[in-house]
Parts: C-alpha cells; sequence; structure tokens
C-alpha cells in the first residue's frame, strides 16, 4: 500500500502538526486527522493481528465498524486496549502501541497460528478438549482446563491495565423534545425543521465533527451546504453533542449517551470527567445514523490494504490521504463510482470490478472521464500478499457461478459489497429489521413508538433524498408535540440507477484460501458452512457457535454476509433465516462511564449521625451497619476490638455507657385516628397506650411473619413517635404509607420519618439515671416514681435543648434512650459524656451493644430474617387474642402452628473455652449432615456469664434439647463445635436490673 | 442555647475552586442556609382546602401552592410537597387542630443549599433526573427527586435552586455537588 498524504486538500488543519508515537516511532499528523488516517498517512500497513490466527491487519474501514486496526492507546494506569485507529482522534502525545502480538504488529510469533489454521475452525476448541476421554489421559474437561491458558494466551485482542483508573467519570440527565442521532444530511435536516418549529432539540454525533457523510464528500457545494446547514441548525437553538454516541434506546424515549469528554487529550482537565453517562429523555427520537458499507467474502479479504471503497473516499476527501496508488474498486453497486472518479482524479491508477453485467450510461461514462477502466461481471477472488496487498486473482461469472480468470497488480483494494443501514436503535426496541431484496439490506421495521428512521439508515442512498428524509421526519416529529408545520412525504428507500447485485461471497471451485466473513473474530465463510454442517441453523445457534458478530464491531460488518451464506447452505431466502437482534451498546461504553461517580466512598451514599464527628474524636472506630457509619468500639491504648467491647460491656453493667443509637428509625405518627392505625399494625394492643408512656410493639406481614419490632411513645392525644430497627426503618416507613394510601384512606393519620430529626443515645447501666439527672434543666422529671420503667417525658437539657426520653432497654440495664433536634446531637453528648465519664462510666459501640442484647436474648434483624413467625421468636404472648392486626389471620395458619418450629434459643459452648461462629448449622451430636436441626444467628463473647453465647434457631425450642449436645457445624470455617441449648434469656431473666 | 451543628460542620470550606469559569465568574455558587426553620403541615383529605388556606396565611402569601409548586412570602415560604403536605420554610407552622390537620418541626431533619450560578442546572442534572429545563421547572416550582440513590426536595425559589438533604447523608452529597462542580468552576459562599 503506497498510501500519501496529498499536499492540499481535506478537513484536516495542516497549521497544526501534532506529534504521536506508534511502537514507539515518533509520526506526525495534523489536528483533525484520526490515528488512522495519521498512520495511513504515513504508509503504515499492518496495524494489528488478528484474534486466533494472528494474520496481519491493517485499516478496514474509516469509521465504528473498524475490524482490523484495533490498537491499545495510552500508558501505565491509562492504558485503553481495543481501540479502533479509525475512530481515535489524533491528539499531540497519543501514545499507540500494537495488541495481541510479541514482538510486534508486524513481526508477530503467534502467526504461526496460521500454520495449523485448518485445525481451528469453529467449534474447535470445544471439540478437541471438551470431548470423552482422551486415551486414557483424564476426562475431557480436566484436559480443557489445561489447554483453555495456553489458548487464552495465544487468542484475544488487547490488554487491560492492572493499576486503577486515575480519572473521573460521570453521569448526567438530559431532557429534550426532540433527540436527533446522527449529523448527517438527514439529521441536520432533521434537527433544522423541529428547532424550527419552535422544539427543544438535542442533536448526538459519534463523530468529533458534525456532518455524517458529508465529511467524506470532496466537492465544494457538499462542504457548502454543510457548514450552511451546520449554521442554521445552530442559529435554530439546536443543542449539539459530538464525542457523544447515543449507544441504546430504552423505554418511553429514553436514550444510553456516552459522551467521550477527554479522549481527545493526552489526560482530561482536572476538574472534568474523562467519559459521560447521560440518560436522556426525549418525547419524540429521530435516528438517523446513516449506513455501514458492507464487503464480500473471498480469498483472504482481510490483508492489509483491503478496505471499503467509502473508507477509500473519507481518507482522500476528509484527510487529504490518497491511500493507494494503483487502486482496484470491487463493487455490485452504484455508489462505489463516485469514489472511484475522484481516486482517479486525485492521482491514482483506478480500475473498477463490477460483478453486474450492466450498469447506467451515466456511470459508465463518470468512470470513462476519469480514465477509470471498468470490468463488468468481475470480481476479486483472491488477495495477493501478506503484509500488503499486491495483486489479485480475478473471477468472472459464468452460468453458474465463479470462474478463476486471471490477475491484476494494485496496492489498494477497495471493495463495496452493499449498505446496511444502522438500525440497531430501533432493534434495541424490539423491532424487528425487514429484508429488502431490492436493496439487498435490512431496512427498519414498523414502531408505534415515537421513534422516526431517516435518511440512509431508511435505506435512502443519496444525499438530497436523505435530506427530504430528515426535513419529513423531523416535521413530523414537530407535528406529532403539537406544532403546526406543513408535512412532506419522507422519500421510499432506495436512489441508484441500478439495481444492486446481491453478492455476498465469490467462491470459485478450487479456492482453498480464507474468506472472511467476520474479520475481527476470525469466522470464515467455511465455518459458516461447517456451522450448518452441524446442524447450527438457527441463527443464533450460529451466532453463538461460530462467534460471528460477537466482536466489538458486534456484527456490523460481517453479520449480513454470514446471513446469506446460511441462508444459502440452507436452500432459503435470507428473510426465512432471520435477523440476529442487536443489543446495547451500540459501540463500546467504557466501565468507568457506567460507573459515574458512585466509587470508593461514594460507592454507595453513606449516612453520617449528628454526633459522626463526636464520635471519632472520642476515638470510635467505625463499622457500617447498612449505609450509616457507626461506632463499633472505642478501644483504649493497647485494646483491640475484643478487649474494647468486653470492658465496654462490663463497665456499662457496672456504672453507665453511652451509645450513639441515632440510626434507629423513628416515624411521627400524628392524627386523630392515630391510636386506631397503631392498633391495627401492632399485634400487641395500644388502644389504651396512656400518655407518657411508651411500649414495645411487634409488627407482622400479611403473611403473618414478623416484619419488624420497636418501642412506640405516646407523646400525646394524637402525637406518637415509633422507633424501628436501624435496618428495617424504611421498609416500615413504605410499609405504613402504603397501608394508609390503599386500605385505610378512611383513617385521618398522617405518617413522617423523623429519622433525620432526632439525634439518639442510649444511656444504660445503674448509674444512668444520675447521669441524666445531672443533664436535664429540671432533674426531678428523673425521679423513679414519676419516670417508670416504659416512661416518656419531654424535657429541656442544661443550655436550654428540648429533648425527649424514654426509659427503655436493649442493654437490660436501667436505661434511657434521649433525643435532641440533630444540630444538637454534639451538644447532648458533651454534656452526657461529661457526667458518664465522672461517673465512671465510658461510651460503648455496636459491638458491645450486640454483646448486652444476645446476653438478654433480645432479637434483632439477624433473627428477624423474614422466615420468623412471632411464636419463634418466642414473643408469642405478644400477639393480643382480643384483636385483630396485620397477619392476625395467617399467623394461625397450620404451618406456623407446628410444633416442631425452629424456635429462638441460647446456645453456648460445652467447653467453656470454646467459641462458635454466627451461621453454624446446630446438628445432632452424631447427625452432623444436611439443614441440621437449627442454625446460630449472633454470638459474642459474654462478659457476665465469662464464656462465649449465642442465639439461635432450633427445632421445637430449647426445651426439648436442655442437657443434649448438640454441634454447631461450621465445614468452611471453623468446624464443629460441641454446644448446648439453652433459654435465649441468658442474663438476668427476670428484667430486675432493668427496672431496678 | 447551645449553637446548632451543621452536618457540614469541618467540610464547608468557603472560596473559588475547579475551573475559573466565564470570565472569572464560577459556573456555581454553593451555599449552606444555616439555621433551617422547617414545618410540615399535613392535611386530610377534606380538609386540604381549608389547611391550605391557612398555611399560605401563615407565610404571608396570596395563593395556596398546588402540587408540585412553591408560593413566597415575604420571610418565608409554603411548599406543596406531597399531595397532603406542605412544608413551611422560614417561618413557624400555624396552630390547628388535629381535626383539621398535623404540624411537625422538621428543622433538624434537612440541609438546605443553595445553588446559583449560570450552571446551576447543569449541576443538578448531573445528578437529578428531573427535567430542570427553564420552562419546565421555572421559579416556583417543586420536585421531590433522588439524588445519589438518596430522596432529595429540590425548589426553584426567587434566589436560585434550593436543595433540601437529609441531614444524615448532606455531607456524602455535599461533597459530590463540590466535586462535580468543579468543572463549571466554584464558589462556595
Amino acid at each position: 500500500m503506497n498510501a500519501k498524504r496529498l499536499p492540499e486538500g481535506g478537513l484536516i488543519d495542516r497549521s497544526k502538526p501534532l506529534w504521536f508515537t506508534w511502537d514507539g516511532k515518533d509520526i506526525s499528523g495534523f489536528a483533525g486527522d484520526t490515528l488512522a488516517s495519521a498512520l495511513l498517512a504515513h504508509g503504515e500497513g499492518v496495524l494489528g493481528r488478528s484474534f486466533k490466527y494472528h494474520r496481519p491487519r491493517g485499516i478496514m474501514s474509516a469509521g465504528v465498524e473498524e475490524s482490523g486496526a484495533l490498537v491499545t492507546v495510552g500508558e501505565g494506569n491509562r492504558t485503553e486496549p481495543n481501540v479502533k485507529a479509525t475512530t481515535q482522534e489524533l491528539y499531540s502525545g497519543l501514545v499507540v502501541s500494537g495488541q495481541n502480538a510479541w514482538p510486534n504488529v508486524r513481526f508477530d510469533v503467534g502467526a504461526v497460528n496460521s500454520l495449523f489454521n485448518r485445525f481451528f475452525a469453529a467449534g474447535f476448541y470445544y471439540k478437541t478438549f471438551m470431548g470423552p476421554p482422551l486415551r486414557g489421559r483424564g476426562n475431557g474437561t480436566g484436559v480443557w482446563m489445561q489447554f483453555e491458558k495456553l489458548i487464552r494466551k495465544a487468542a484475544g485482542m488487547g490488554r487491560a491495565s492492572r493499576e486503577a483508573d486515575p480519572d473521573t467519570y460521570e453521569h448526567g440527565h438530559l431532557f429534550c423534545d426532540v433527540l436527533v442521532v446522527g449529523s448527517g444530511p438527514a439529521g441536520l435536516s432533521a434537527a433544522r425543521t423541529a428547532a424550527g418549529a419552535g422544539l427543544d432539540v438535542v442533536l448526538v454525533e459519534q463523530d468529533f465533527e458534525l456532518g455524517g457523510d458529508w465529511l467524506n464528500h470532496g466537492d465544494k457545494s457538499s462542504r457548502e451546504k454543510r457548514l450552511g446547514l451546520l449554521a442554521e441548525v445552530e442559529k435554530a437553538g439546536v443543542r449539539t453533542m459530538t464525542r457523544t454516541t447515543v449507544f441504546g434506546l430504552y423505554d418511553c424515549g429514553t436514550a444510553g449517551l456516552y459522551e467521550r469528554v477527554a479522549d481527545h487529550v493526552s489526560r482530561p482537565e482536572s476538574s472534568h470527567p474523562r467519559h459521560r453517562f447521560w440518560t436522556l429523555r426525549a418525547r419524540h427520537t429521530i435516528v438517523a445514523t446513516g449506513a455501514l458499507e458492507r464487503m464480500f467474502a473471498f480469498g483472504n479479504n482481510d490483508r492489509p490494504g483491503v478496505m471499503n471503497v467509502n473508507a477509500g473516499r473519507a481518507y482522500l476527501n476528509r484527510y487529504g490521504v490518497l491511500p493507494g496508488e494503483k487502486i482496484v474498486v470491487a463493487t455490485n453497486n452504484d455508489s462505489a463510482y463516485l469514489a472511484a472518479v475522484e481516486l482517479s482524479r486525485a492521482g491514482a491508477e483506478v480500475s473498477i470490478l463490477e460483478t453486474r453485467t450492466t450498469i447506467s450510461s451515466q456511470l459508465m461514462r463518470q468512470a470513462g472521464k476519469a480514465e477509470v477502466s471498468l470490468s463488468t461481471r468481475s470480481a476479486p477472488m483472491n488477495v495477493r500478499g501478506s503484509r500488503a496487498v499486491t495483486g489479485l486473482d480475478l473471477a468472472v461469472t459464468a452460468h453458474s457461478g465463479w470462474v478463476a480468470k486471471g490477475s491484476e497488480p494494485c496496492d489498494l483494494l477497495l471493495v463495496s459489497g452493499g449498505w446496511s443501514p444502522v438500525v440497531h436503535l430501533l432493534s434495541h426496541r424490539g423491532v424487528k429489521p425487514v429484508w429488502n431484496p431490492a436493496q439487498a439490506c435490512f431496512l427498519p421495521g414498523e414502531t408505534s413508538e415515537a421513534i422516526q428512521m431517516a435518511g440512509s439508515a431508511a435505506g435512502i442512498w443519496n444525499t438530497r433524498d436523505c435530506l427530504v428524509s430528515g426535513h419529513a421526519a423531523g416535521a413530523r416529529a414537530a407535528k406529532a408535540l403539537g406544532c403546526d408545520l406543513p408535512q412532506v412525504e419522507a422519500p421510499v428507500a432506495g436512489g441508484w440507477k441500478s439495481a444492486i447485485e446481491p453478492v455476498y461471497e465469490i467462491s470459485v471451485p478450487t479456492g482453498k484460501q480464507k474468506c472472511f466473513v467476520d474479520p475481527q473474530h476470525d469466522v470464515t465463510a467455511d465455518d459458516i458452512r461447517l456451522a450448518h454442517r452441524e446442524g447450527f441453523v438457527s441463527v443464533e445457534h450460529l451466532k453463538r457457535y461460530t462467534t460471528l458478530g460477537m466482536a466489538t464491531d458486534g456484527g456490523k460488518v460481517g453479520n449480513v454476509i454470514g446471513l446469506a451464506l446460511m441462508a444459502d447452505a440452507l436452500g432459503k431466502e435470507i428473510p426465512e433465516v432471520g435477523t440476529t437482534t442487536f443489543r446495547p451498546p451500540y459501540t463500546p461504553v467504557s466501565l468507568g462511564a457506567l460507573r459515574g461517580r458512585n466509587v470508593d466512598e461514594h460507592f454507595r451514599p453513606l449516612r453520617r449521625t449528628p454526633m459522626h464527628n463526636w464520635n471519632l474524636e472520642h476515638g470510635a472506630t467505625m463499622t457500617m451497619a447498612g449505609l450509616w457509619h457507626r461506632p463499633w468500639y472505642f478501644a483504649r491504648s493497647g485494646e483491640g476490638l475484643s478487649e474494647a467491647y468486653v470492658r465496654e460491656t462490663e463497665t456499662t453493667r457496672a456504672s453507665v455507657g453511652l451509645c450513639d443509637v441515632t440510626s434507629l428509625g423513628k416515624i411521627a405518627i400524628q392524627g386523630p385516628d392515630a391510636t386506631e392505625f397503631l392498633n391495627r399494625i401492632y399485634t400487641n394492643p395500644f388502644a389504651k397506650l396512656p400518655i407518657g408512656k411508651a411500649r414495645y410493639g411487634i409488627m407482622l406481614r400479611d403473611d403473618g411473619l414478623v416484619m419488624d419490632d420497636g418501642t412506640t411513645w405516646r407523646l400525646s392525644e394524637t402525637d406518637y413517635f415509633m422507633t424501628t430497627t436501624t435496618a428495617h426503618a424504611a421498609k416500615v416507613m413504605a410499609w405504613l404509607e402504603e397501608l394508609l394510601q390503599t386500605r385505610w384512606q378512611d383513617l385521618k393519620v398522617a405518617v413522617t420519618s423523623v429519622s433525620e430529626q432526632w439525634a439518639g443515645s442510649a444511656v444504660a447501666g445503674p448509674r444512668s439515671r444520675d447521669v441524666l439527672a445531672a443533664c436535664v434543666e429540671d432533674p426531678s422529671v428523673m425521679e423513679n416514681e414519676v419516670f417508670p420503667f416504659m416512661g416518656v417525658i419531654e424535657s429541656v437539657l442544661q443550655g436550654g435543648v428540648p429533648c425527649r426520653i424514654a426509659r427503655i432497654s436493649f442493654s437490660g440495664e436501667m436505661a434511657f434512650e434521649v433525643y435532641v433536634p440533630s444540630d444538637y446531637g454534639p451538644a447532648m453528648m458533651d454534656m452526657l459524656w461529661e457526667q458518664a465519664r465522672s461517673a465512671g462510666g465510658c461510651l460503648y459501640g455496636l459491638e458491645a451493644l450486640g454483646a448486652m442484647r444476645i446476653e438478654k436474648g433480645h432479637v434483632t434483624g439477624a433473627e428477624l430474617d423474614g422466615r420468623v413467625s412471632i411464636d419463634d421468636a418466642g414473643l408469642g404472648k405478644m400477639a393480643s387474642p382480643n384483636k385483630s392486626f396485620i397477619g392476625s389471620v395467617l399467623r394461625k395458619r397450620p404451618e406456623l402452628l407446628r410444633e416442631d418450629r425452629p424456635c429462638l434459643v441460647g446456645i453456648k459452648p460445652r467447653d467453656p473455652g470454646e467459641t462458635f461462629n454466627a451461621g453454624s448449622i446446630l446438628c445432632e451430636k452424631d447427625k452432623v449432615s444436611g439443614m441440621g436441626e437449627g442454625w446460630i444467628t449472633a454470638v459474642t463473647h459474654s462478659p457476665a456469664l465469662g464464656h462465649w453465647i449465642g442465639l439461635g434457631f432450633i427445632r421445637g425450642g430449647h426445651e426439648g434439647w436442655t442437657g443434649k449436645t448438640l454441634v454447631a457445624a461450621d465445614p468452611v470455617r471453623k468446624g464443629n463445635i460441641d454446644v448446648e441449648v439453652i433459654s435465649p434469656h441468658m442474663y438476668d431473666p427476670d428484667g430486675e436490673r432493668m427496672h431496678g | 442555647m447551645a449553637d446548632r451543628a451543621s452536618a457540614l460542620l469541618g467540610h464547608y470550606h468557603p472560596g473559588k475552586s475547579g475551573a475559573p469559569g466565564v470570565q472569572g465568574v464560577p459556573g456555581v455558587f454553593l451555599q449552606e442556609i444555616h439555621d433551617l426553620v422547617l414545618h410540615q403541615v399535613s392535611a386530610w383529605p377534606d380538609t386540604v382546602d381549608e389547611v391550605g388556606r391557612t398555611a399560605v396565611n401563615a407565610i404571608g402569601g396570596k395563593s395556596v401552592p398546588g402540587p408540585c409548586l412553591a408560593e413566597e412570602g415575604p420571610d418565608a415560604a409554603l411548599l406543596r410537597i406531597e399531595p397532603l403536605k406542605w412544608w413551611v420554610v422560614g417561618a413557624e407552622a400555624p396552630g390547628m387542630a388535629a381535626e383539621q390537620g398535623t404540624t411537625l418541626d422538621l428543622s433538624h431533619s434537612r440541609t438546605h443549599i443553595r445553588i446559583t450560578g449560570e450552571e446551576s442546572v447543569s449541576l443538578l442534572n448531573r445528578h437529578l433526573p428531573v427535567d430542570l429545563r427553564g420552562k419546565a421547572f421555572a421559579v416556583g416550582s417543586v420536585a421531590s427527586t433522588v439524588f445519589h440513590h438518596v430522596g432529595v426536595t429540590v425548589w426553584h425559589s426567587s434566589n436560585g435552586y434550593e436543595l433540601f438533604l437529609p441531614r444524615g447523608f448532606a455531607l456524602s452529597l455535599w461533597e459530590l455537588l463540590v466535586e462535580t462542580a468543579q468543572q463549571f468552576g466554584l464558589e462556595v459562599v
């Protein structure tokens, strides 16, 4: 290939040279070049190696359908493999290297694969290595496991960096009246018409220049028209986005956009993301995505120097590169002639191989005038040369197919086997394309959605008709959105003088060369026929068996040829074989764009309590509880988790401890019917809860299983303050809303989450009352007589901070929960801690909280896991027999009344020095198998008892297992530990300390 | 009384950062409105009109805002945030009998961020899936929406875009706002 940059012409900016490196070599190009055009201008032929056979590959196209020039861009942590050189915008400092080759793409040791290519047909690996035992050397799968490693090394594409990505990415949302996809003549025309009608239009273009096919035109008139229409589009207020791909269309006018913000610079500006993933919602969508030129299959049609005709035209007219000196143009349709003429006029020696017998006289005249020689009924049969095209073996049509006839030297072969409209986006909506035999392509099917196809995406082949098509689509969109605009008839598919001749393969009976259908995945015409012989005749099976259409081009180049060959093998027509369904994304989308800013600390939203900083300043080690950051333990010097939580538990039980309990769910329940509402959702009676008292309540789901538990405080006749578990706060809130909005619309009750309004601290231990009494402005409110167990007061802390306090206990000690408006949280903690510290108290975290509740046998989300009935949890007495409540009927179904249901129990090790894990299965001593008899939900060291304890569930409850040795089986971690089952109330079972 | 501690305490750094903006003017200004006073007013289906009038009188406004709308008074505003609920921003809630409706102090439940500048909508739409284009979200519009999986309220007031973030998530969301705003040029006021 003797490509060269022409002294003038093209849309590149010759005043801005750009330097880049290709495999360590410094090369220059110009602003406006793609990597492919710059490499081509320097005569670089071999840019890649093929997936399986490591065949040398060069530039095959000038766009997103590229299958040959796949390269690796960037270095270190900014390495990006599998970049199409044809779409990579050139920039100064661009570092590019070849991939899937060693030592380089020009001399690749892996090319030895080609010598064995007859063994590497479709399905080779599986048939060879996964079959029956191989001569007694183990079974096939075992052999496969060994060979797979080698195969994976030998085959493949580029390698991603293992370093962390240094760039940022983001998401965004866009809204518009009309989305126009593609900025060719049809797209620009559609955008101008829709925006001219006053609509808000977004025009999206994957290229870095607007204009679509117009960019490939060399004539002055086309350039003027493009610039004129661009000016009109801008004036009409169209919002244009370049370097952005609409990669998918989804329900209700939603489109997924992938914007490459900084792939045209060596690194993003520090404050800018590299890529953006946009979700765009449009009322109407116009798809003007153009069409892609196909090749046909013939021998060695993948050699560097074989590309589609339109690419030749693009390199000439857009980039000012004459891609060859002696060019052969092979075609079966009219579209190739203009390119041939333009290339000839630019100085190349051009000849046309035309498969058809006759063409229009106008085309013949044009070719003749430009000194382009023309051979009809002719086509290339085989390409000569390995790293570059040196010539062609030709074939001509005979009465029963193709026969070899002569050869022709050349350095570039341009092929046009017809055009495939880009119907991908409509296909994403489940609309099957329809085969059009006259145009030899799939055309978009009908849709009832607000989506229109325009231009060559609708099979319209000439620019004038594309402009009309775009205008018609814009006018229809405007009308659909309520604008009064004159409507015009959209042109029908077609536009060539002479009909295309459907040709998909040039094969002669003696030909043994590889004829590629999908060059990117090394799928050949013989692979398709092999699939047919082996019964993979469904198009979906064909795809998966041969990997046709599975590479990064997603079947853009090879799918139609593959279908045609399968149809031929089956003796059917193409529509009878079907088409594969195109799925998003249209072109690859970076994982970074999909992740956006949801990474590291922002992987999930992080929820902090108002005392977050206070806790950290006081030595907290934090842990995640759902989205909340909560104190786990407050280690003193020399302490780890175990020492800290044991000390915290002991100190709390001996004097007093403070614990941030803000994360508990809190719901305000207000209104004249609030009492009735609570009485219906809780299992226990709430109708007579006095003002100033709290009650522990259990709520069930409709199916009779436990949903959540917590306390509800009565603040006034019509005001309640409900607390829920941290884990179920949102679920309970949504459940209450659902009940009020759907079942009990007659109840005058308002529920509002106040979890964020109140900061809470537990004050637990025998000295808790003293601590609080020193903190409230009026200590008399804390006296035992006026503030009994389950009492509630609203009071004021020192300094005038309003608070509400309930005397409730999770720890089993005399304890209070005190809440203040959130912004006063740190002030409250300062006050409480000053008193607690002087009382010899401590701060405690989630681990000590858990230890104390396990000692008491109190349940949490670990136990209330959605399988547990109120009786299973040992709380059956809380289910009132005298009222209806949610779940009251279904909790009595036979399954939930079975006496052998797993019930809550305490567990201790047989050997007091042993420990066991949560998640262990409880089994009978000699039957450690299967599902066992129960399971362990929570474990801790019990400072009060001096040994390890746990909570769990076992069939029938603890009475039947008293005195027996069971096994806590934990096969993947700790193994089997002998345990005993005891009552879950392991500490102060009568609650004397709590009431003290 | 003790000072109110903002959820952004220690993380709120006034000053400019990020891109230079246009002619040195940052595209986005972020400001925390301290000491939020926010009360919720709830009505029953048969008292919506009556409660709405009571609430709008309390802020000195003229008309009762319908769904997704707000009414500004001289010193306070009324936001319709649910079919049966309003928020009074900047004033106490009016007194009300339980049969008429309920009121609730939510002043500490939200962190109030004001967003102004040419790129306010661009910034917000990097996170909020709500149509904030001029006609769709004019001054006086209110939306309950989502910001990085968290339910938030956004109001287009005469002062700019007002974001009400649940207090526990506020710092996490603030970090995202500041980080995202760098590309437009940011000034924290």
